[in-house]
């Protein structure tokens, strides 16, 4: 078997606005004679498109039909049409996603650039594809080691440890290219973010070597910098990225550029690794310093001249400025287990937020078991009552029967409400059980029923399932970590 | 040294070594007695299979342990033992010789007559009379005697849509591990498909192509074997099912499905008979399994 599905990746960023198309293909891995266990085994980028700038309206406000126009041109350009797109992840990043409109942007994108294109947003979520579009994670899991992958745009810096593999954490700095905007050809500064007023301090502190006589004076609207004069705030923003990554000693200069809302744990790591903007000026810096009217070229700079980065290992990602988008097009989209149970259901599914039970609470009988997941069904009520959302489940290894009929009876009692309020209910398990536990549920309850597994997500956590795959044995679905953190 | 000097230091080395002091009369405690003190007479000696060997790494100063742990992880297969001199350390051939014992014991061993009844199989038995004659004599381990036929016939009735059946094979310990939940997941699967199953029969001495003596005899639509498999190092509890459309007695084994690695470590019985049930119901719409199924 070798079905393939198009796959939309776009990326509105601080600085730039992207757009890939992927092709998956999806293999069954297991061998003829088990159960079938379907997977994608192949991601290729088919098409890059230009690198755009993001229009905005103002400092506040992104130009909507500006960037509806460059996804529709570049849909244009590519040769595929928006119904061959079976999905895909749009995703806003960087100082863009705290625009004013952002959320309105990213739904009215995500509807417009296909069925099953998801909407996704948050430094977590970021960090994470950004590092999977760079391969810094198959490089952990390749090499057995730590790596610590930076993604380095125009307003954040994101970053995400793995070990062996595994997402270990996920943080955000707000050091970036754009923080200092100039123009061009008169080098007069034209934006000065509020991030290097809030790291006022530090810089003053690494201005005094400069000229000791005089104070620091912080770079402002209109004043005409020099690579020199530039240099203390660099030097902090670097420093903050080492202390990051463990490199130096200290948490100070970090804590002063952590976005708000986040947190990092510095860990010393063997291997780092670069993408975004930056990365590019990391190796390959342009002659101009002031090529991109910002601070960029000076930040790949001083990251190259740093002795701390320099001492470190140095994985080379695949994608650099790009790495986020192929993340979005390439890797925002997995697949359940290949052993799932649906009935009457209507795909795709949106934006579910996540009921998870504790370990303990799932280790109830059938009536602990309802009550446990009444009582929570309580928090995802508001003003206009139950909303629909995923119950989530681990499982056990290697359940008895009569374990999956109690399972089975606790949730149909359990999700009654739900289906009274006119939704549907769905299951996620991550152990491999959601078939029987699917078709023991369904002689409990008439009407639409979704059972899944494969799944790991926790609460907080969104879901969205698009329409199965693979002769109806599977569904792409898109985890969205902490999406939209509430700030 | 003189010979006579060496002769009686050999013969002092000898009685020491037997557990006599040397050129005394006393009598020293008995060795074996004196450990005897330590073991708990009622508790017995830990069950060294019940570690889990992906988890277990014996190499001793790994340049990079972790990564090795890693790839066990993945692999079922007894890598990164370490050694000792140029042979294994006695912990991996323990465990090789247990694990093959119990892989030799689910062959050789019976699935309990309790089992059969508790869970309300009709029993039937092949040709076969013993554990010998059916290693043997594969052949007759696909047949049934006039007695065991009607009992058969009487037990599945003539036609039904499907036949479950539950088969020894070559694990006995796969069948009692598994076998009744997967065919309860299996039942309840068949009723969500609008399905419902008869008796299970439980055939002693069974290999897989009893099905197709057992589909002659009834006309049975489906039937479907769970059967032990051979066992190997890895598990003694590996069962499979093997489900043929329309069986008759020379159907080709191309025209068989096999669901296999149904064990606690691979896929798990329920799940595995969710699986079958849809696997059931698929047969019988498109009337047909095996390759023609593909």
């Amino acid at each position: 078997m070798a079905e393939t599905l198009l796959s939309v990746g776009i990326d509105i960023g601080t600085s730039t606005t992207q757009l890939v198309i992927s092709r998956l293909t999806l293999e069954n891995r297991a061998n003829p004679f088990s159960v079938p266990r379907v997977a994608i085994n192949r991601r290729e980028v088919l098409y890059r498109s230009a690198i755009h700038f993001t229009p905005l309206l103002s400092d506040v406000v992104i130009d909507a039909q500006g960037v509806k126009a460059i996804v529709e041109e570049e849909y244009r350009k590519s040769g595929f049409a928006k119904g061959e797109i079976a999905t895909g992840a749009v995703i806003i990043t960087g100082e863009t996603a705290r625009k004013e409109n952002a959320r309105e942007v990213l739904s009215a994108l995500s509807a417009f650039a296909g069925d099953f294109v998801v909407a996704t947003a948050g430094p977590d979520l970021e960090s994470i594809l950004a590092a999977r579009g760079a391969g810094a994670d198959e490089y952990s899991k390749e090499h057995h080691t730590d790596i610590l992958h930076f993604d380095i745009g125009g307003g954040t810096a994101n970053l995400s440890l793995w070990s062996h593999g595994e997402l270990v954490q996920t943080g955000c700095l707000d050091v970036g290219g754009r923080l200092l905007k100039l123009e061009r050809d008169s080098g007069k500064i034209t934006y000065v973010s509020p991030v290097i007023t809030r790291a006022a301090g530090h810089l003053e502190h690494a201005g005094r070597g400069l000229a000791p006589a005089a104070p620091y004076r912080i770079p402002a609207v209109g004043d005409s910098p020099t690579p020199e004069s530039l240099a203390p705030v660099l030097r902090t923003m670097v420093e903050a990225l080492e202390q990051a990554a463990g490199l130096r000693p200290g948490r100070e200069k970090m804590d002063a550029f952590l976005t708000q809302g986040t947190r990092w744990e510095p860990r010393a790591v063997p291997v780092v690794s670069f993408s975004g903007g930056v990365a590019d000026c990391i190796d390959n810096p342009p002659a101009d310093w002031r090529a991109y009217g910002d601070i960029g070229v000076l930040l790949g700079r001083a990251i190259a001249a740093s002795p701390a980065f320099q001492q470190a290992g140095r994985f080379r990602g695949a994608e650099t400025i790009r790495a986020t988008v192929v993340g979005a097009g390439s890797h925002a989209t997995d697949l359940s287990g290949s052993t799932i149970f649906y009935r009457d259901m209507t795909f795709p599914l949106k934006n579910l937020p996540i009921l998870k039970l504790t370990a303990a609470e799932e280790k109830g009988d059938a009536a602990a078991l309802a009550q446990s997941i009444r009582d929570k069904l309580g928090w995802f009520a508001d003003e206009g009552g139950l909303s629909q959302l995923v119950l989530a489940l681990r499982g056990e290894d290697n359940p008895t029967y009569s374990r999956i009929q109690a399972l089975a009876r606790g949730v149909a009692d359990g999700l009654a409400p739900l289906r009274e309020a006119g939704f549907v209910p769905i299951v996620a398990v991550e152990a491999d059980q959601a078939k029987v536990l699917g078709q023991a549920l369904a002689p409990l309850m008439d009407g639409p029923l979704l059972c899944l597994d494969g799944v790991g997500v926790d609460s907080g956590d969104y879901l969205d399932i698009g329409a199965p795959v693979a002769n109806g044995a599977v569904l792409p679905v898109v985890i969205k970590t902490l999406a939209f953190q509430k700030s | 040294m003189n010979e006579q000097e060496l002769r009686s230091l050999v013969e002092r080395m000898v009685l020491e070594l037997a557990g006599q002091p040397a050129g005394g009369g006393k009598t020293a405690p008995a060795a074996s007695t004196a450990p005897a003190a330590d073991v708990d007479p009622a508790g017995c000696l830990e069950d060294i299979t019940e570690t889990d060997l992906r988890r277990q790494y014996l190499v001793e100063h790994p340049k990079n342990g972790d990564a090795f742990r890693d790839l066990k992880l993945r692999t079922p297969a007894r890598l990164g033992l370490g050694r000792a001199g140029a042979r294994y350390k006695t912990i991996s051939m323990l465990r090789m010789r247990a694990d093959h014992a119990a892989a030799q014991d689910s062959v050789f061993s019976h699935v309990d007559d309790g089992f059969v009844e508790k869970h309300g199989f009709v029993p039937v038995q092949t040709l076969c009379q013993n554990k010998d004659e059916y290693l043997t004599r594969p052949d007759r381990g696909r047949r049934f005697d006039e007695a065991n036929q009607a009992i058969i016939k009487k037990t599945l009735g003539q036609s039904p849509k499907v036949a479950l059946v539950v088969g020894d094979g070559l694990s006995s310990a796969a069948i009692e591990a598994n076998a009744a939940d997967c065919l309860q997941a299996i039942q309840a699967g068949l009723k969500t498909y609008g399905l419902e199953a008869g008796p299970v029969l439980f055939v002693k001495y069974c290999r897989v192509g009893a099905s197709d003596h057992i589909g002659e005899l009834t006309g049975a639509e489906v039937v479907c074997m769970l059967v032990g498999e051979r066992p190997g190092l890895v598990t003694a509890e590996s069962m499979s099912a093997y489900l043929t459309y329309k069986p008759h007695i020379g159907i080709p084994e191309s025209k068989r499905t096999v669901v296999s690695n149904i064990h606690k470590g691979g896929t798990t019985a329920v799940e595995a008979g969710a699986h079958i049930a849809e696997l059931i119901h698929t047969m019988l719409e498109r009337k047909a399994s095996g390759i023609d199924l593909k």
